[in-house]
This record gives structure tokens, C-alpha cells and sequence, in this order.
């Protein structure tokens, strides 16, 4: 399965150099643009987050400053009505005195207050404020704020939210009141008694409070619980109560101040905590996850906007980054592939300075092997040339006429010797000339050859001239192209001595000189002059007077084909003193491995040559 | 070559595409902040029954994040003035609206127009006496388990010795489906009780009690809404019920008040906080889901009593009241 998916993925693979670099250009462009974009997303999140939780706590701090403020303003009151209004007077005899001054109190925090009651032991009223009938059996003692009070005398009471049951005011209306008892003492006729001082707070005061701090739409609020978790104001108080919503009241009212994580309902939420001093009310702040990224929808999908245009211009970018460095690769390879497909453009040479290098190298590479293309094929056509050439003198008519000729002659001659030593000579010629048709000889076949013929041409030429063979017996086991002699001997004849009476003089040599082997045709005819001598070896185009036609140029042809360029036919001569044509080969000892590695010519076998030249001159060095 | 261009310019296009998505997300994001508007149309708005239910918009509406109106009508309103109003809110921009359908017969039709435009929710009742055959959604209570708890009370403080006593029953109007089903309610469960129906009165109120003054003395006055519950509690203030003991159904402080004074001996108290936030919630998810098909509601009832009336759950009764 992997390595399917594998083999897909690498058929997906960019095949161009410039989608290769552009991908790769993209794909890391991109991954830091996302990390970047994403990077800051949550560094700007957590910014803000934290700003969102230190307003919270300040504002909380505000809140509850407010409230506890209120509350101090209420036991102010309630401090007030007992020390300065009960504690002072007797209820028997200043009783309107009381009413009097509770009134006084009444009217100046009556925006807070919903009222002022005192209550003796038996839970019986003895002074509101403002004045309203009693309900007609409000049953105070069981009323949980006279419980608590009594309960507990050293101490006030914050009651929780709950509608007053104490008056009738006739408006039809009920009244959500908190209520803040204490036991107090009642003098009444000079007798001390037990009673519950009552200040029922407006709960619309707190709420107000509460609401002012509500204002959010982001799903964050606040809300205000007792020390064991009763709601005393919420902002989804109902809801809560009939079920459609829910709080954690219960576990906050265990925290302490501070700011804590919470999960409730599988909402993530932070919630801040805010004690209200001596009540043990808990203020609460609740921001869910959610509201953190409210109103941040706009920013985010900016930052995506932001990192959509990026990605364009990182993509344009790309592209002419890609663009630029792939194009003069691109050219390039076109025009090599052009190159490849037999059409011969120019080879692109641009761009960058390594790239025009590049196209330098090819370019010349190109056009050496145009020219070694065209020299192999030249020389291959040369010999091939000079092969059929070579054929065509062993087999030339004219020699072979003039030949038969002689033989016929001697024959009728009664010279059945003569004619015998022709007919042997003329055999061993071809014998030679055919060679089972290699190219490469021995130089001993090669001197029985021109010894060969040098005898037959002395009989044609009725022994006019001399020819001497000088060659040491030694030097008869090298290899030798064949049939290099007799041209040479051809041309001493025709254009030395052949025209000569008597006294003409042919000479072969044969010696090795710095590990060469040199075998040279020296004669004294008339010789050439020096424009004549560079022509000889250079101007194929000579037209033969005489002779089987295969001139110097041909013979010089075979011997660079196989042995290379610095061998060859050296000619020296001197106008009516004598012509001397030597044969400058290396000194290969001749077996039947040499010979055939030399047939391939000496650009297909130019180390194997050198090294049979090595091996030559350390076998002449050991002779010697 | 060709096929990387072709890439370069199928990539730039869909960025450019992206671009301008996003960028038009982003316009309606920041044009999309007004708020829906539901109206609501009651019949006399402004009275003290319609406390707990003005509440429950209140909640619902911040709770949903949605605007509400609640529109003043000073009275009863005929299907005719009912349309006008209507009409009128829907010119004035409203997305929706709940309203307490008229008794009129032809109540029911002419909603059922207006629901093909915006959607339309009922409150209190449906706008067909036929309950069944109404076509439009409602939230409200049970009228008739409202009905027949009443008598299971009366029966109750009785242990069900009804034999020879008399009953008059108030009621605002006896052609609304919850008038009906809550008289029918009371009537089949007293069915073979030996209880008497003696009288029987249908009436707004708003020239005062001065209907039922004049009925004969009854053992019990059973009112079946808030303003009959009110005016009887009113008139049994005054003595002139005949010191008939008062039964009903209620959702204002009066109410609560007649109760608390002992002059109503029992109070079936519907949950009208939760008519009005049920109502506004399915509204708005109406609005908001476009598959969303409006489903009515019933909520639930209270019965208190007046040794129960300050009990943690009642006083949260009182509360939404008092709002």
C-alpha cells in the first residue's frame, strides 16, 4: 500500500527544472508564510485573551468595590437604626420617636432600601419603615433571615434573594428583596428582650449593579453567588432554574480569588473569581473559549487575505525566479536536443555565467567531433582508396604484360632459364602481393618482394642498373605495410635510373634508428629539385608518366593510416645526384597479434601500438 | 513549459478567487450586524399578565441575539386591527412575529397569509377554536389539563363531595380555543361529581364586575383566565361574590396578590415566562435555519396554593412576574 501511494507520489514529481524549482520555491514559501501567519495568529490570540482576562479582573475588581461599598452602606444603616436609633429609646414610652428617626434613616438610602423592620423574640413587629400593614400572619419566626439571626446573634445576615413576606401595601406587587438581619437588644418599659433588627436591601440595586457589568455579546458574564454556591444573581437566572441552561456555581463558590480553567457543559471556559469581603458572596466572571475568538472573525479571515495575496505574490515571484534560472538551462537543452534530433542549431549560449560556459564546452564539443567526424570518414575513404589503389598495382596489367612479354622473349630466346627464374620471380610477387590478403607483413616478405621485383626489372631494363639489398638479417622479423618498397623502387626506376646506361645504382637499406625501423631506396639518377621533393609527398593528383600508377602519396597515406601521422616517407633528393626515399615505421617485431592490431589502423589501436613499440625497444635493447 | 504556465495562471486564479471570497466574507461579516426583528402582537399589552411572558422574550431575545418589539395594544383586537398591525410591522422591518391570535373566525385565515411572507408564531392559544385543525404553530400551555386541574383542586379541597353545590364560571370570552378547552376541561372532569353549573359568564371587565355582582350566590366562582380571575378576586374583595370561594387560572401579581390575601383559594398558574421564551427561541431558529420547520410548544402550569406561595420555586414564579 506504502509504496503504491509511494510511486504515485513520485509520478507527481515535477519533471521540469523550473516546475522543480518553482514547487520547491512554493512549497517552502508557503510553509513559512503558514507557520508565520500561524505564529502570530496565536501570539495575537494569546494577546488578546490575556487583555480579555486582565479587563475581566479589572472590572470585576470594580464590581465588587461597588458592591461591597453597597453592602457597607447597608450595614452603615443597620449599625445606624441600632446604635443611634434602638439602643438609645425605649419602645414603651418613645415609640414615636423611633418611627420618627427610623423614618429620617429611611428617606436617606431609601433608593437602596425596601424597608426597616424590628422584630422582638416572639417575631412580633414593632417598627417598620415605611409604614405598611403587616401581612395578616406573615409567620416571621420560621422566615429564614429570623432563623439565621437568631441562630447565629454575634453576627449580620446577607439572606439570599427572596420575595418580602412581611407587608401589604396594596399595589398588588411583590418585592425581590436581600435581607440583612441581626439580633439586637430591645428596651421596652426598662426591660431589655431579644429581638431581630431587619434591612430588607432592593435587589434591583444589586442587579443593576450586575446588569451595568452584562453588557457583553460576546457570551461572557458575570454573575454573583453566595458561599455555598446559591445564585443570587444571574443573568440567565430563570433559564437556569427551569432547566434550559445551567451554572457551576456549586465549584465555583469553592475557589478562592483568582482565575481558573474550567469545562462545564463541553464548553472550555475561563472563569474569574472575586470574593465580596464579610458576605462570602463570590463574584464571578465566566468568558468562554468561544468569546475569545468573537468579533475575530473579521481579523482572521484578514489574516487570510493577507496570506492569500502573499501566496500570489510569492507565487509570481516564484515564477520568475524559477523563470529566470531554468530558461537558459531550458534553451540550452533544447538546443541540444534540436542538436540531437539532426538539426544543427546554433547552441544557446546565455544567461548566467556558468550556464554560458556550459553552452561554450558543448558547443565545442559539438564541433570537435564535427571535425573528428569528417577526418575519421576522410580517412576511412583515403584508405580505402589507397587500399584499391594498392590492389590495382598488384594486379597492374602493363607490369604484367611487360612481364609476360620477357618471359615470352626468353622462351623464344632459348633462354629457358631466364624465362624459368622470371616465371619463379613473378610467382613469388603475387605470392607476396596477395598475402592471403593482409596488410601488414613482415619486413622479409616485404624485401623478397622488391627483391622480386627489382629482378624482374632488371631483365626488363636489361640490367641497366644496379640494386644492392642492405639490410641486416635481424630486421626481417618487424612488421612492415605491404608493398610500400616497390612503388618506391617503381619511382627510382622511372624517374632515377631507368634512363640511365649501365651505371645506374639502387640501394635498399635497412637499419633501426631510436626505436624506429627505417628502410630506405636510395638511387643516383637524376634527382629533383626541391619544389619537386614537396610535391612528391603532398600532391596526390600527380599524374604517373610511368610506372603502375601508385605514387609516393599513397604509399606515405598507407603508412600514416597504420602507424600514425609521425610516420611515413622522408625524401631527400638533390638534382643529378640522386634521390634517397626512406620509410620511417616503428619497430613492431611481427607476430600474428601484432599484425592484426595493427590492421585496425593506429586510431583504433593507438595504446596497444605504443605498447608493442615498448615492448620492441625493450627486446632491441636486450639483443643489443 | 506550457503546462507550468498553465499552472502558474490556474494557481494565481484560484488564489484570486479565494481573495475575493474571503474579502466578501468579510463585507458581510461586518454589514451582517443587524439584528433580526420579531414583533409581538397581545392582546391588551399592557397588562400585568403579560409580565412573565414579556420576560421571556426579554431572555430569549439575549439569549438569541435578536431584536424584539413587543407592540402596544391598549386592548382586545379584532382579526381586522390585528392584520393592520401586522402589516404595519412588516413594513416597519419586522423578520417575524408572535402574536396572540383575535376570536375572530376569520383569525386563522388571515394568519395563515401573513405566515406565507414571514413566519408566524401563536402564543396563548391557536387562532382556530378547533385546535387540531390549526394550521399555524403555538406555544402555550394545556388549556384543557388546565382545565381539569382546576377541578381535580376543587374536588381535592372537597374530597370530592361536590354533591349540590353550585359553580359559576368567568371568563374573558367563550369563543377562544382556550376558553373552550379549558371550560370543557373543568366541565368533563366535574362530569358526575353532583356539581352544579349554575352560571356562566363571558366578559372583558373593562366597565368593571358589575356582571358578576349581579349573578346569583354560587358555592364557587371558577374564572378560567387572568382578567376574569382578577375582576372576581376584585369583586370578592369588595363582598359582592356572595362569599363564593374563587378559583382560577392566573398569571399576573394580582393574581398572585388574591391568592396571598386568601381570597383565591387556588391559583393554576401557566408558565407564561416559558411561552414567551419558547416561542422567540423556535422564531429565531426559524429564522436562522432556512430547513428549519417551526414546531409549537406546550409549556407547563403551577398550581399554588397560598401556604405554598413563597416557596423557592414559586418565588421564582413571582420573579418572572414582578419582572
Amino acid at each position: 500500500m506504502g509504496k503504491k501511494y509511494f510511486e504515485r507520489l513520485k509520478k507527481l514529481e515535477p519533471k521540469q527544472i523550473q516546475s522543480t524549482i518553482m514547487a520547491a520555491f512554493t512549497v517552502i514559501s508557503i510553509s513559512i508564510m503558514l507557520i508565520v501567519g500561524i505564529v502570530l495568529y496565536i501570539r495575537f490570540f494569546n494577546f488578546s485573551r490575556d487583555e480579555t482576562i486582565q479587563s475581566t479582573r479589572k472590572l470585576m475588581e470594580q464590581a465588587g468595590e461597588n458592591m461591597e461599598d453597597y453592602l457597607v452602606s447597608m450595614r452603615q444603616i443597620s449599625d445606624a437604626a441600632y446604635y443611634n436609633v434602638i439602643k438609645e429609646s425605649d419602645f414603651s414610652n418613645q415609640e414615636q420617636d423611633i418611627q420618627k428617626r427610623m423614618n429620617l434613616l429611611y428617606e436617606a438610602n431609601k433608593d437602596n432600601l425596601r424597608s426597616i423592620a424590628i422584630y422582638n423574640n416572639y417575631g412580633s413587629l414593632m417598627a417598620a419603615e415605611p409604614i405598611a400593614s403587616q401581612k395578616e400572619d406573615p409567620d416571621v419566626t420560621r422566615q429564614d433571615w429570623f432563623v439565621r439571626a437568631m441562630d447565629e446573634m454575634e453576627n449580620m445576615h446577607f439572606s439570599t434573594p427572596h420575595i418580602q413576606n412581611l407587608f401589604d401595601d396594596g399595589t398588588f406587587r411583590y418585592y425581590w428583596v436581600i435581607s440583612l438581619s441581626r439580633v439586637i437588644d430591645i428596651t421596652e418599659g426598662g426591660d431589655s428582650r431579644l429581638g431581630v433588627l431587619l434591612v430588607d436591601m432592593d435587589y434591583s440595586s444589586i442587579s443593576r449593579m450586575m446588569n451595568q457589568i452584562n453588557t457583553s455579546q460576546n457570551g461572557q458574564y458575570y454573575y454573583l453567588c453566595d458561599s455555598t454556591g446559591e445564585i443570587i444573581y444571574h443573568p440567565r437566572q430563570i433559564q437556569i432554574s427551569d432547566g434550559i441552561s445551567g451554572e457551576n456555581s456549586k465549584v465555583a463558590a469553592q475557589y478562592k480569588e483568582g482565575v481558573y480553567d474550567e469545562r462545564f457543559e463541553g464548553e472550555r471556559r475561563k472563569v474569574v473569581v472575586n470574593t465580596i469581603s464579610y458576605t462570602g458572596w463570590k463574584l464571578v466572571g465566566v468568558i468562554p473559549y468561544s468569546s475569545f475568538t468573537h468579533g475575530m472573525i473579521n481579523i482572521r479571515y484578514f489574516i487570510i487575505i493577507v496570506m492569500l495575496l502573499t501566496a500570489m505574490m510569492l507565487v509570481v515571484i516564484n515564477r520568475i525566479v524559477s523563470v529566470r534560472i531554468s530558461t537558459p538551462i531550458l534553451k540550452l537543452n533544447n538546443s541540444v536536443m534540436d542538436y540531437e534530433a539532426g538539426e544543427k542549431p546554433e547552441i544557446y549560449i546565455g544567461g548566467p555565467q556558468e550556464i554560458r560556459h556550459l553552452g561554450y564546452s558543448i558547443q565545442r564539443s559539438y564541433e570537435k567531433i564535427e571535425v573528428l567526424m569528417k577526418k575519421i570518414v576522410l580517412e576511412q575513404n583515403e584508405r580505402r582508396r589507397s587500399e584499391l589503389d594498392a590492389l590495382q598495382s598488384q594486379i597492374n596489367p602493363h607490369f604484367l604484360y611487360n612481364a609476360l612479354e620477357s618471359i615470352t622473349w626468353m622462351i623464344e630466346g632459348g633462354r629457358n632459364d631466364d624465362a624459368t627464374f622470371m616465371i619463379s620471380q613473378l610467382a613469388k610477387l603475387f605470392r607476396i602481393s596477395l598475402s592471403k590478403g593482409r596488410t601488414v607483413i613482415s619486413v622479409r616478405d616485404e624485401l623478397q618482394h622488391a627483391q622480386s621485383y627489382m629482378n624482374m626489372q632488371k631483365v626488363r631494363y636489361k640490367n641497366s642498373f644496379s640494386v644492392e639489398f642492405d639490410v641486416d638479417e635481424s630486421l626481417e622479423q618487424y612488421c612492415i605495410v605491404k608493398l610500400v618498397l616497390q612503388p618506391i623502387l617503381e619511382n627510382a626506376i622511372n624517374y632515377g635510373v631507368g634512363s640511365m646506361d649501365d651505371c645506374g645504382e639502387i640501394k635498399v637499406a635497412g637499419f633501426l634508428r631510436d626505436g624506429n625501423l627505417i628502410l630506405s631506396v636510395s638511387d643516383n639518377g637524376i634527382g629533383m629539385s626541391e619544389e619537386e621533393v614537396r610535391l612528391v609527398l603532398t600532391d596526390s593528383n600527380r599524374i604517373h608518366k610511368q610506372g603502375s600508377g601508385v605514387g609516393l602519396v599513397n604509399v606515405n597515406n598507407r603508412i600514416q593510416l597504420l602507424f600514425g601521422k609521425e610516420y611515413g616517407l622522408f625524401v631527400e633528393s638533390e638534382p643529378d645526384e640522386g634521390t634517397t626515399v626512406s620509410i620511417c615505421i616503428p619497430a613492431i617485431p611481427f607476430t600474428e597479434k601484432n599484425r592484426k592490431i595493427l590492421e585496425q589502423g593506429y586510431r583504433f589501436s593507438r595504446e596497444e601500438m605504443e605498447e608493442m613499440i615498448a615492448v620492441g625497444d625493450v627486446e632491441e635493447d636486450e639483443k643489443q | 513549459m506550457k503546462n507550468s504556465k498553465k499552472t502558474f495562471i490556474l494557481i494565481e486564479t484560484v488564489l484570486a478567487v479565494m481573495v475575493l471570497l474571503f474579502a466578501l466574507l468579510m463585507l458581510l461579516e461586518k454589514n451582517g450586524q443587524a439584528l433580526e426583528k420579531v414583533s409581538v402582537i397581545v392582546q391588551d399589552s399592557d397588562d400585568g399578565q403579560w409580565a412573565a411572558f414579556k420576560y421571556g422574550l426579554r431572555m430569549a431575545a439575549a439569549d438569541q441575539n435578536l431584536e424584539v418589539a413587543v407592540i402596544s395594544t391598549g386592548g382586545i383586537l379584532t382579526a381586522a386591527e390585528e392584520e393592520g398591525l401586522i402589516e404595519s410591522e412588516i413594513n416597519n422591518g419586522a423578520d417575524a412575529v408572535i402574536v396572540q391570535p383575535s376570536v375572530d373566525s376569520d383569525a386563522e385565515a388571515m394568519l395563515v397569509r401573513i405566515q406565507n411572507n414571514i413566519p408566524v408564531m401563536l402564543v396563548g392559544c391557536t387562532a382556530s377554536c378547533d385546535a387540531e385543525k390549526s394550521t399555524i404553530p403555538t406555544t402555550e400551555p394545556d388549556h384543557y389539563a388546565m382545565g381539569r386541574t382546576l377541578a381535580e383542586e376543587l374536588l381535592d379541597d372537597y374530597s370530592g363531595k361536590l354533591e349540590g353545590k353550585s359553580i359559576g364560571i368567568v371568563s374573558e370570552t367563550e369563543s377562544s380555543a382556550s376558553a373552550i378547552l379549558r371550560e370543557s376541561g373543568f366541565r368533563d372532569r366535574l362530569e358526575g361529581t353532583g356539581a352544579q353549573i349554575s352560571w356562566k359568564v363571558a366578559d372583558t371587565f373593562e366597565e368593571g364586575s358589575a356582571v358578576l355582582e349581579n349573578q346569583p350566590k354560587t358555592d364557587f366562582v371558577i374564572a378560567l383566565d387572568d382578567s376574569s380571575l382578577v375582576a372576581a378576586g376584585a369583586c370578592s374583595a369588595a363582598n359582592n361574590l356572595h362569599g363564593a370561594v374563587l378559583y382560577g387560572i392566573g398569571n399576573s401579581t394580582e393574581a398572585i396578590y388574591y391568592l396571598d390575601t386568601g381570597i383565591a383559594e387556588c391559583l393554576v398558574v401557566p408558565d407564561d415566562f416559558n411561552v414567551g421564551y419558547q416561542s422567540l427561541t423556535e422564531v429565531a431558529k426559524s429564522l436562522r435555519h432556512l430547513f428549519h420547520k417551526m414546531e409549537g410548544k406546550t409549556v407547563s402550569y403551577t398550581v399554588i396554593r397560598r401556604d405554598e406561595l413563597f416557596t423557592k420555586e414559586n418565588q421564582e414564579i413571582l420573579f418572572t412576574m414582578s419582572q
